[in-house]
């Protein structure tokens, strides 16, 4: 008799044999383009007034902050509004992976329990829309560059770097809350205070370089503080990132990204009896 | 994880397709709806962990052959599902093994209907992509889907605006186009009004070959008893019994009538 194709053994906590994970992840990848696609089209960003609400809601929303700024803060000057508007993209391309990642397996639990497949798709799909989104606020963040007249140089290819870390953080922190939320259901609850808590404790509303000494040896703690300090010295300020800060934000993604990784792939097939 | 296009075998005659091996599985779900973080602080002081223990599939052994037509019979509840996503790799067994050789199909399998403020079209690509069919399979097998559940153009509306019998129409629809090894229906074949129910059975009989085997679940024993040609009966997790279709369907009714009428005597 030949060999079997699979075999089903008893679950054990454990990796699953990752090169056949990794091939049939590679042959659907597909499925994250149509499910972004569809995704994206079905919250109404297929018409042209839906990608037009894309980069006004961003734009509203740093206007509203920038209003916040000049109320509590007296001083505000146009890069200053660079700063926020730029930063504030940046802070929603992470914030957006990780509220579409919290619910990608709760919410695919039909898909889950009818079919097998690497589920890390489904918080990788989380990703790729929230990335999608991301891309016409980049465009913004560089027409208000061109408009408030601020400076380019080739320091500012860096972004390309800092982006890619912050896709890893992305995904990271999108794989490890999927997870977390098969267990835990409250966490999507929470999540929105968590992003919030985030938004003020990074440097967006205001610059790094203006945080008091007494709360400074806190930032270390902090895995996007300096993400967004490097972000907004390449973007606004045309300027080389410090090697600190890009260490710190690597080492932290790539910390966030193997610990959720390692958690999701040795968990995921318990998901379904647990949905 | 295997994919529906990675295999097209040929299978001889009677060669093995599943094998089953002392298969159990029990679901630990936890009291409380959901698992959250706040009850589990709950209950931390009092240590004793609230869990509801199912006993879903017990000690099931089984040999599923290429060319076989098998039917699944047994009460609500009786693991019949359960089984099935244990055979297409949904869920992993809790103890024995489970062998398969060939792709595997389960119908509802293909995920469809799993985003119902998508439309149907969309639920069909993301369904088949999931199951690791390529976008060109699809493409080529998207009209006949389409024709075949006869849905028109609600075909591109959303999944929520469906009845139950359009839903299973369209499940029904994709697992019967595309040719699996190992065909799996959990009573899809029920749902559907009359003409679609006398259609689907006929696409059923079409699909039995050499080399694929069917299986099917469901209620309806006449239907089982025409298409099939072995019955298994599940009762809480156990195989009762398997064999010749009318045998096997006949000890269940007897069963299900004795333990019927038992319950009525105790209400006298
Ligand atoms: N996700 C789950 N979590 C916990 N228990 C479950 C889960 N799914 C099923 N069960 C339990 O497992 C047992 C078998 O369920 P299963 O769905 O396999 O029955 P079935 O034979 O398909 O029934 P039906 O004829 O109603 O479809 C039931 O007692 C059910 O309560
Ligand atoms: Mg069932």
């Amino acid at each position: 008799m030949s060999e079997p194709l699979v075999t089903y053994l008893p679950f054990k906590a454990g990796l699953p044999p990752m090169g056949t994970y990794l091939r049939s992840l590679l042959k659907r990848r597909a499925f994250i383009s149509e499910f972004a696609r569809s995704e994206l089209r079905n919250q109404n960003y297929g018409s042209v007034f839906g990608q037009l609400w894309l980069v006004l809601n961003p734009l509203l929303l740093s206007a509203v902050y920038f209003l916040l700024i000049y109320v509590i803060g007296g001083s505000s000057d146009s890069t200053r509004f660079a700063h926020l508007t730029a930063s504030l993209f940046l802070f929603y391309l992470v914030a957006n992976s990780l509220t579409g990642g919290v619910k990608a397996i709760t919410s695919g639990q039909r898909l889950i329990l009818n079919t097998s497949f690497p589920r890390i798709m489904l918080p990788l799909s989380a990703v790729v829309i929230a990335f999608l989104k991301f891309l016409p606020t980049l465009v913004v963040a560089f027409v208000i560059h061109a408009v408030v007249g601020l400076s380019y140089s080739w320091q500012m290819l860096w972004a390309i770097p800092i982006l890619t870390i912050a896709l890893l953080l992305a995904t990271g922190l999108a794989i490890l809350f999927s997870c977390i939320n098969v267990y835990f259901r409250d966490i999507s609850s929470i999540l929105p205070y968590l992003t919030r808590s985030l938004l003020y404790l990074s440097p967006i509303l205001y610059e790094a370089s203006s945080v008091s000494d007494s709360i400074k040896q806190f930032q270390i703690v902090n895995p996007i503080f300096y993400l967004l300090d490097s972000w907004s010295r390449v973007m606004v300020h045309a300027q080389a990132p410090e090697l600190f800060s890009l260490v710190h934000a690597f080492s932290f993604a790539f910390m966030i990204f193997v610990i959720g990784t390692y958690f999701f792939l040795s968990r995921e097939r318990d998901f379904a009896v647990r949905l | 994880m295997i994919s529906l296009s990675d295999f097209k075998h040929e299978h001889p005659k009677a060669s093995i397709a599943v094998s089953i091996k002392e298969l159990g599985l029990t679901y630990k779900t936890s009291i409380e709806k959901k698992p959250t973080l706040k009850a589990r602080i709950k209950t931390l002081g009092r240590g004793k962990k609230h869990t509801r223990i199912v006993r879903a599939v017990d000690g099931i052994s089984l040999d599923i052959h290429y060319g076989s037509v098998l039917g699944v019979i047994g009460s609500n509840g009786a693991g019949k599902s359960t089984l099935m996503r244990v055979i297409s790799g949904i869920i992993p067994p809790t103890e024995g093994r489970v062998d398969v050789y060939g792709s595997v199909s389960t119908l509802l399998a293909l995920g469809v209907g799993f985003n119902p403020s998508m439309t149907g079209r969309e639920n069909v690509y993301l369904g088949g992509l999931a199951a690791g069919m390529t976008e060109a399979e699809i493409d080529e097998n998207f009209e006949a889907i389409a024709d075949f559940s006869e849905l028109g153009e609600s075909i591109d509306a959303p999944m929520r605006t469906y009845s139950s019998g359009m839903y299973a129409r369209l499940a029904f629809s994709v697992a019967a186009i595309v040719e699996p090894d190992i065909l799996i229906i959990d009573e899809a074949l029920s749902t559907g009004d009359a003409k679609f129910k006398e259609k689907s059975l006929n696409r059923v009989k079409e699909l039995r070959s050499a080399d694929r085997a069917l299986i099917l679940v469901s209620h309806a024993l006449a239907t089982i008893e025409d298409v099939c040609n072995e019955v298994i009966w599940l009762n809480k997790g156990k195989l009762m019994a398997r064999g010749n279709p009318a045998e096997v369907i006949a000890e269940y009714q007897k069963f299900m009538n004795v333990r019927k009428s038992a319950s009525s005597d105790e209400d006298v």
